[in-house]
């Protein structure tokens, strides 16, 4: 409906440098109260979700609804601070509920959360509903702590933010270490005589103050998002727990720009739920691109596993072949190799191509043929298969058969200190079960100099 | 040799434990002797883990009275070191074999207090007892069963306790450790400390310990073992005799028989 | 004294008699909006007895109708509702209703030239141009006499009477925006629920939020409303009784805090009417209050956050 539209309208790229010039105000608080938001609510939801409670956020949120409506039914007012009290009182009451219910009636954990849950937001709704049916002023927008309007940010709801938030993390800081006994261990905790009850208070305080200030923003729905997803897509970079809390803290933040940023950019958007869309972006994107344990690098490593493999077992065939040959003939094409290891051709192919490319094997119009480096490899992965072959023979009374197939997987990742104790173990033996001989470390250049 | 002036590390005195309606643990009293190895023996469901835990406070006693070296659990929570089952605890958690026996500092660490050059030297100490202190910064989800359990004595000796309670220590876990966890028993008898064990293999608890506590729901026999590792005390505690006595002590609370005979 | 008794009960059953009859006659009517029964009552008179499911301060975009509303509905001898989607939610349950009883849109009838239409929608807010409200009242008159024959001189008497009113209030209302200075004729407020208003009355609108205030909206939104006021140098927009003040008031915020002069020119009754029994609990008090309140703010004499 424009009666008016600006001659002008800003570009895109006009539109981001304003943004980032901070000269909008409204641009300027939803930014630095999401920001806010998405620290202090990642770090603390970290330990509900660290302590397997991850849905407890959900409830506390969904629970906070009646005591906002509450609030208002008592106060007739919209006053911020009467309503984040109602909301942080009836949270607390839905909190006591799911605490005390699995501890004295026969009602499971999850059960317990999906019942208050439930119960109090529907009370919630009820109440909604009474409230627009009343005679009274001032009650439209209180559907909106539903879904958040984060875009109606003003100074003020920065100020209670900043509070909240320097609040929750300085209490986890000066308590983290009792805050991760307790997650991990909390019988031994309360074992040490450490009064974990009221720990678990104070935890339970900070989170039920994160959610309600979160809701503004985020709306009850969404607020369970904001608490846990920074910290799920967290544990993907880090073992350890102080990293895995300020990574949590930096995706929120980043996920409260992008949502921000988006906002300011297009019409009609709103930054709660860009919030959590931006959030389960980073958490994916973790999930993949993660070294150690993101399923790209995992994947990549088990090739290279794979690949280090084939080519192990080429080496040491080629090394059989010869010896078999009462070390005689060195050159072997491909259906001498297929037929002591079953290899689908195209694989070795490859393989036998990587091998030569890193000059451990040559290869010629009669075959292909071990070079001094590749038989060095060769010699040394052949003694390694033959001393644990004869340590499991010895120790473990295997069969040959059953001996085998074990070192063809172990062999590849002995080590050469590994390698040494075995030999201590075994008091040098020269033969494997089978029979063969068990070259010597020394094997390499003597049969070299055969040759 | 034991003190004889000194209290018993642990007396038990009419303990009763339950659970909603059914009877754990009835009338369960003893006393255990300083400076010995201890197993509480009996059948699966027995009451093993939660008497443990009953002792140390982590479960409600429905009547009963504990003491430490005569006085109550909470004067005497330094004197004391627990050690949890394997299984309750979540191994993927992200912490470090190091950080985790450092907990064990913290009965001593008043609310923010974190752990100072001493504790870490205490820390240091109890891992390489267990030698495990090649593993200090690895993961704890890294680990082996047998490490695991190391681990977590290394974290209840980093307590220099008088008195250990362990839950099952010597359950699936490897010939080293086993052998590990021995050598510790045998160090710390030698410092004059008291372990007592919930044990779960009849074959080597004759081997292993001092003293056996047999529990099956009640208590069927505590002494030396060579006193009471005997066919009949196997027989009361394993042979399923008791079942008729738990089921009448069932009834009874059910019916709360027990209020209604007291108001007489 | 048996003659006393005796004409004691005739005039008794007569006049009960008479009561029933008049109860019987009323007609039940259930509109949604409160406008719609207001301009209802002021042409049913006491042949009607109208109710509303909307109140006051109640958005009729996101309304969803409750139980007891469907009670209401299904005792009803006509249901009345605006059309064109206002009531947003509602849509299903008038097609329902439209199985069993008289249902009736009072936007029909407006012609296609008169509305505003924006891409596929079109604008539902038609009660801010008093002309097109005519049409509506037209319309419900017709109803009425449909389903009431027997009160038909009632209803052309009482709906002379009130559309005179409307007329009146159309030319005063006129009166009154020419008083406001040519460049000042912008009426910014929550959503654009009065584009009408200023297409008959000479005034430019824009909204926060579009037609309906189920769409959400976020910095881009705000940003444009900024740049508007900024450049045409707008002092004064308007909350309206039915949207959350919060908006209006982070906007006025956000144009002080970067050193521009707004201020919240007063509260509007847009979707809905004031408190019934107050002077804006009609249709006309609401119109008024809404120009009185324009005005002042547009001009610059009355202002306040």
């Amino acid at each position: 409906m424009e009666d008016f539209i600006l001659l002008n309208p800003p570009s895109t790229w006009d539109l981001l440098i304003e943004f980032w010039q901070f000269n909008d105000m409204n641009a300027l608080w939803v930014l630095m109260g999401s920001i806010l938001l998405g620290t202090s609510a990642s770090v603390i939801g970290s330990f509900a979700f660290l302590r397997r409670r991850s849905l407890i956020g959900d409830a506390l949120a969904h629970a906070a609804l009646p005591g906002v409506m509450m609030a208002f039914l008592l106060f007739q007012t919209r006053d911020p601070l009467i309503m984040f009290l109602g909301a942080v009182t009836s949270s607390f009451i839905g909190f006591f509920i799911i605490d005390w219910l699995p501890k004295n009636t026969k009602t499971k954990p999850d059960a317990a959360l999906a019942i208050t849950l439930s119960f109090f937001f529907a009370l919630g709704l009820m109440l909604l509903s009474f409230i627009q049916g009343m005679e009274v002023e001032n009650k439209s927008g209180l559907d909106k702590i539903l879904f958040g309007q984060a875009a109606a940010m003003t100074q003020e709801d920065i100020n209670l933010l900043m509070v909240v938030t320097v609040f929750i993390l300085i209490t986890v800081m000066l308590f983290f270490q009792k805050f991760r006994l307790i997650a991990f261990n909390s019988s031994y905790a309360q074992s040490l005589g450490i009064a974990v009850n009221r720990y678990e208070l104070l935890l339970a305080l900070l989170i039920v103050m994160s959610v309600v200030v979160g809701l503004q923003l985020v709306g009850v729905v969404l607020m369970a998002a904001v608490l846990l997803t920074p910290v799920a897509a967290a544990r993907f970079w880090s073992d350890k727990l102080t990293s895995i809390l300020i990574l949590a803290g930096i995706l929120g933040a980043i996920s409260a720009i992008i949502s921000t940023q988006i906002s300011y950019l297009a019409p009609a958007m709103p930054t709660g739920p860009w919030m959590v869309v931006s959030l389960a972006s980073l958490f994916f994107l973790s999930l993949l691109f993660a070294p150690n344990k993101g399923l790209i690098n995992r994947y990549l490593q088990q090739n290279q596993l794979r690949q280090k493999v084939a080519e192990e077992n080429i080496l040491r065939t080629l090394y059989k072949l010869w010896e078999r040959t009462e070390f005689q003939k060195n050159d072997f094409n491909m259906g001498d190799i297929q037929s002591l290891r079953t290899m689908p051709t195209h694989h070795l192919q490859s393989s036998l191509k990587k091998l030569c490319r890193r000059k451990l094997l040559t290869s010629s119009s009669r075959g292909f043929r071990l070079t001094d480096s590749g038989l060095e490899q060769a010699t040394l992965l052949t003694r390694r298969h033959r001393l644990w072959e004869n340590y499991l023979n010895e120790h473990l009374e295997l069969t040959p058969d059953q001996v085998h197939s074990q070192a063809e997987r172990i062999e590849h990742i002995l080590t050469a200190e590994q390698e040494k104790q075995l030999e201590e173990e075994l008091k040098n033996s020269q033969q494997d079960p089978h029979g063969n001989v068990i070259p010597g470390v020394n094997n390499a250049t003597q049969t070299g100099a055969k040759r | 040799m034991s003190n004889a002036t000194r209290p018993a590390p642990i007396k038990v005195q009419n303990l009763n434990m339950r659970y909603h309606h059914k009877p754990v643990l009835t009338d369960v009293s003893f006393e255990i002797p300083e400076g010995k190895t201890i197993a509480i023996v009996g059948p699966n469901g027995a009451g093993k883990s939660t008497l443990l835990k009953g002792i140390m406070g982590l479960e409600p006693l429905i009547e009963g009275e504990v003491s430490f070296f005569g006085e109550p659990l909470s004067q005497k929570r330094l004197s004391t070191a627990y050690v949890p089952q394997r299984e309750e605890i979540d191994w993927d958690f992200p912490i470090s074999v190091m950080d985790v026996v450092l907990m064990g500092r913290h009965g001593q660490l008043k609310l923010w207090q974190r752990p100072g050059k001493i504790d870490h030297e205490i820390a240091e100490q109890a891992l390489k007892d267990l030698q495990m202190w090649d593993f200090r910064d690895r993961q704890i989800s890294q680990l082996s069963g047998g490490q695991q359990q190391r681990v977590f004595l290394a974290r209840a000796l980093a307590q220099q306790a008088q008195l250990y309670l362990m839950d099952e220590p010597f359950a699936g876990v490897d010939v080293a450790t086993e052998k590990a966890i021995i050598e510790l028993f045998k160090n710390l008898k030698a410092q004059g400390k008291t372990i007592v064990c919930v044990h779960h293999d009849l074959n080597t608890v004759g081997e292993y310990f001092d003293w056996i506590i047999f529990i099956n729901a009640r208590l069927v026999a505590a002494g030396p073992v060579e006193e009471v590792l005997t066919k009949e005390n196997l027989q009361k505690a394993y042979g399923g005799r008791l079942s008729l006595l738990n089921d009448l002590t069932e009834e009874v609370y059910r019916t709360r028989l027990n209020q209604a005979h007291d108001s007489d | 004294m048996k003659i006393a008794t005796l004409f004691k009960t005739l005039f008794a059953s007569l006049a009960l008699m008479s009561l029933s009859l008049t109860a019987h006659a009323q007609m039940n009517i259930v509109t949604t909006t409160g406008m719609i029964a207001d301009l209802t009552e002021n042409i049913g008179g006491t042949a009607v007895k109208v109710t509303s499911l909307m109140g006051t301060g109640v958005d009729p975009h996101l309304y969803k109708a409750t139980q007891g509303d469907l009670r209401k509905l299904m005792k009803a001898d006509v249901i009345l509702y605006n059309g064109l989607h206002l009531e947003g939610k509602m849509q299903d349950i008038f097609e329902k209703m439209a199985r069993k009883k008289p249902v009736y849109a009072v936007a029909n009838n407006i012609s296609e030239s008169k509305l505003i239409t924006d891409h596929l929608h079109s604008d539902p807010h038609i009660w801010f141009d008093i002309k097109l409200w005519l049409v509506a009242g037209q319309n419900v008159l017709d109803i009425l006499i449909k389903h009431d024959p027997k009160h038909q001189a009632d209803f052309q008497a009482n709906a002379e009477a009130y559309f005179q009113k409307l007329n009146e209030l159309h030319e005063w209302t006129i009166q009154q925006i020419q008083t406001i200075p040519e460049q000042q004729r912008i009426l910014i407020t929550a959503h654009d629920a009065f584009g009408y208003f200023g297409q008959a009355y000479g005034l430019k609108v824009r909204g926060l939020q579009g037609i309906s205030t189920a769409a959400e909206f976020g910095l881009q939104d705000i940003k444009q409303l900024k740049d508007v006021i900024v450049a045409n140098q707008i002092k004064a927009v308007f909350v309206e009784s039915s949207v959350s003040p919060r908006f209006i008031q982070s906007l006025v915020k956000g144009v002080a805090a970067e050193g521009h002069q707004l201020k919240i020119g007063g509260e509007l009754f847009s979707d809905a009417m004031g408190l019934t029994n107050t002077a804006e609990g009609n249709y006309i008090g609401m119109v008024t209050h809404n120009v009185n309140t324009i005005v002042s703010a547009l001009k610059g004499a009355n202002t306040h956050e």
